[in-house]
């Protein structure tokens, strides 16, 4: 299992905050473990919804290219990267 | 060029009309059809195409060779490989049409961009109106698709009724936008048929964040239409995007409220129609939800409200269908929307019934008792007490993800000492939901005292 960083730990939160997941310990969330499908199960609605969290806080908008919405959300370690790479 | 009582052509609209803006621009009616002909003469030689497209405009053109060649297209409720594997599983003579790859499956590609170069076609073909044309899923509580069938006769007459419908005075051309997957009955419906039918050009995008969503409609020119969703559309709203004019927004799979559409009407400067239907009978209704609460029923169907269960009829439908809806008829062909049936829940446009999610929560070893339940009429996901000694929540949830659809997993799941159950055994909505509601407020306000929980 590899440790979250600090800011993969802070945007763990936000996800479990946002999506209402009480049952899922932000700690618990694997870094390189797919948010979607078979690792937490979430599905589009909650991608929006961790969208509009994420440029809430952040100030960071999501993009994505036809179909890539996965490629965002593919990991807390893919996210995390795409709002610092985002955030000025 | 007048349909026979046997076929109907594939496309009412003038040839030199645009009916869709694909990757390299604006594309004509006649350019569309001799790229369909000629794509159903390569197609692999199989009774059945998944439609996996990702790329609308390719999806459309896939479909609409398909049909042409006769065969059948399927659609399966999302792209995950198992849900592709069941219905491959299931229609055994089948090839993937589209981008997505998968072990022991012929694939072929659209390719669109190598039938561009193809001479404008003069025919509009004709296809049989007992052709049976498309298979749309719906995944179910389980997520085991159960498969639907459309005759052509059933899409060319609901497209149709659909024109009469929705596109009622508008003579422009609208350019189309769709939120929403074409393989979803909804995006089929408006996003594939429609066009075939009335004045649309349909773009090839489907862009998912609210700022793309935004962008994309600005780069097609006016009049404008948006297929969406009250989920989608919302967070348009909420992500404060720069302001277009959307002559007509179109919404279905759940329910919006006139606020939402009154805040969208004024701020897209638009028309919110909403559409009541289901991937059985497909768009049978419509309301202007800002103004208007009753829903107008379509010409071509007709509601017969008995005891305890609507049925919709229509001549274009192969039989009739029950509606998993409450409704109350109210003046000529017009009703009101009570409900849906107790036991039916719809999570992020999929359907699934109650009482077999119920069936697999008490199925699980470590479970003696529990329920799953929606905790409001408004609520997004359902949630669940239950009575597990020694077990965590996050244990029942692991147990319930293998027989259960990711949309309709319980959150939260709260572990209770025992459900409030009547002396009879009966567990009544009300009690479910004030235990629920109890333990809710209990936790959030543990929340607020808890030391660890002050790092924001």
């Amino acid at each position: 299992m590899q440790p979250q960083s600090e800011f993969e730990h802070e945007v763990a939160e936000l996800i479990v905050e946002s999506l209402n997941l009480e049952d899922i310990n932000a700690t618990d969330i694997q870094p390189e473990e797919p948010l979607f499908d078979d690792g937490l199960g979430l599905d589009s609605i909650d991608a929006l919804e961790l969208a509009l969290a994420v440029t809430q806080k952040y100030a960071v908008q999501l993009r994505a290219e036809d179909a890539n919405v996965k490629e965002v959300f593919s990991s807390l370690r893919s996210l995390s990267a795409y709002i610092a790479e985002n955030t000025s | 060029m007048p349909s026979s009582q046997r076929s109907h052509v594939i496309t009412s609209r003038g040839l030199d009309e645009i009916i869709a803006h694909g990757r390299d621009g604006e594309v004509s009616v006649a350019q569309f059809l001799a790229r369909a002909v000629a794509l159903a003469g390569k197609l692999p030689d199989h009774r059945y195409a998944i439609n996996l497209a990702a790329d609308r405009y390719d999806f459309f053109l896939g479909f609409c060779a398909a049909v042409i060649a006769g065969q059948c297209t399927l659609m399966p409720s999302n792209r995950q490989q198992q849900t592709v594997q069941q219905v491959a599983d299931d229609f055994a003579d089948c090839y993937l049409l589209g981008d997505v790859s998968m072990d022991g499956i012929e694939r072929f590609d659209v390719d669109s961009d190598s039938l561009a170069t193809i001479t404008p076609s003069v025919d509009i073909p004709e296809i049989p109106l007992h052709q049976l044309c498309a298979i749309v899923f719906t995944s179910g509580s389980t997520g085991r698709p159960t498969p639907n069938r459309k005759y052509w006769k059933t899409l060319v007459e609901g497209a149709l009724s659909n024109a009469a419908l929705l596109m009622q005075n508008q003579k422009a051309r609208l350019n189309l936008l769709a939120t929403v997957p074409p393989q979803h009955m909804w995006g089929f419906e408006t996003s594939i048929l429609l066009p075939l039918y009335s004045k649309i050009a349909v773009s090839h995008v489907t862009p998912f964040f609210p700022q793309d969503i935004a962008e994309s409609l600005a780069s097609l020119s006016e009049p404008r239409a948006l297929v969406s969703s009250p989920a989608h559309v919302s967070a348009l709203l909420g992500a404060n995007v720069a302001k277009v004019k959307i002559h007509r927004i179109f919404s279905a799979t759940a329910p919006m409220s006139a606020e939402l559409a009154g805040q969208l009407e004024q701020y897209f400067d638009a028309r919110v129609v909403e559409i009541f239907g289901c991937t059985e009978a497909g768009t049978m209704a419509r309301r202007n939800t800002a103004s208007e609460s009753l829903w107008q029923l379509a010409d071509a169907f007709s509601l017969e409200v008995g005891e305890g269960r609507t049925l919709v009829r229509a001549s274009h439908l192969p039989e009739d269908v029950e509606l998993q809806d409450r409704v109350e008829l109210a003046g000529h062909k017009q009703f009101r929307w009570l409900g849906r049936s107790q036991d039916m829940v719809n999570i992020a446009g999929k359907r699934g019934s109650l009482a077999d999610l119920n069936h697999r929560l008490m199925a699980l070893p470590d479970v003696i008792d529990g329920v799953i339940f929606l905790p409001d009429e408004d609520s997004k996901r359902l949630a669940a007490l239950v009575v597990a000694p020694g077990m965590q929540a996050s244990d029942i949830l692991e147990q319930l993800k293998p027989s259960i659809e990711p949309a309709f997993l319980p959150r939260p799941i709260y572990i209770v000492a025992m459900l409030p159950r009547q002396e009879t055994g009966k567990l009544t909505r009300e009690i479910i939901v004030e235990l629920f509601e109890k333990i809710r407020r209990a936790r959030a306000q543990q929340d607020d005292e808890s030391p660890s929980n002050q790092t924001h």
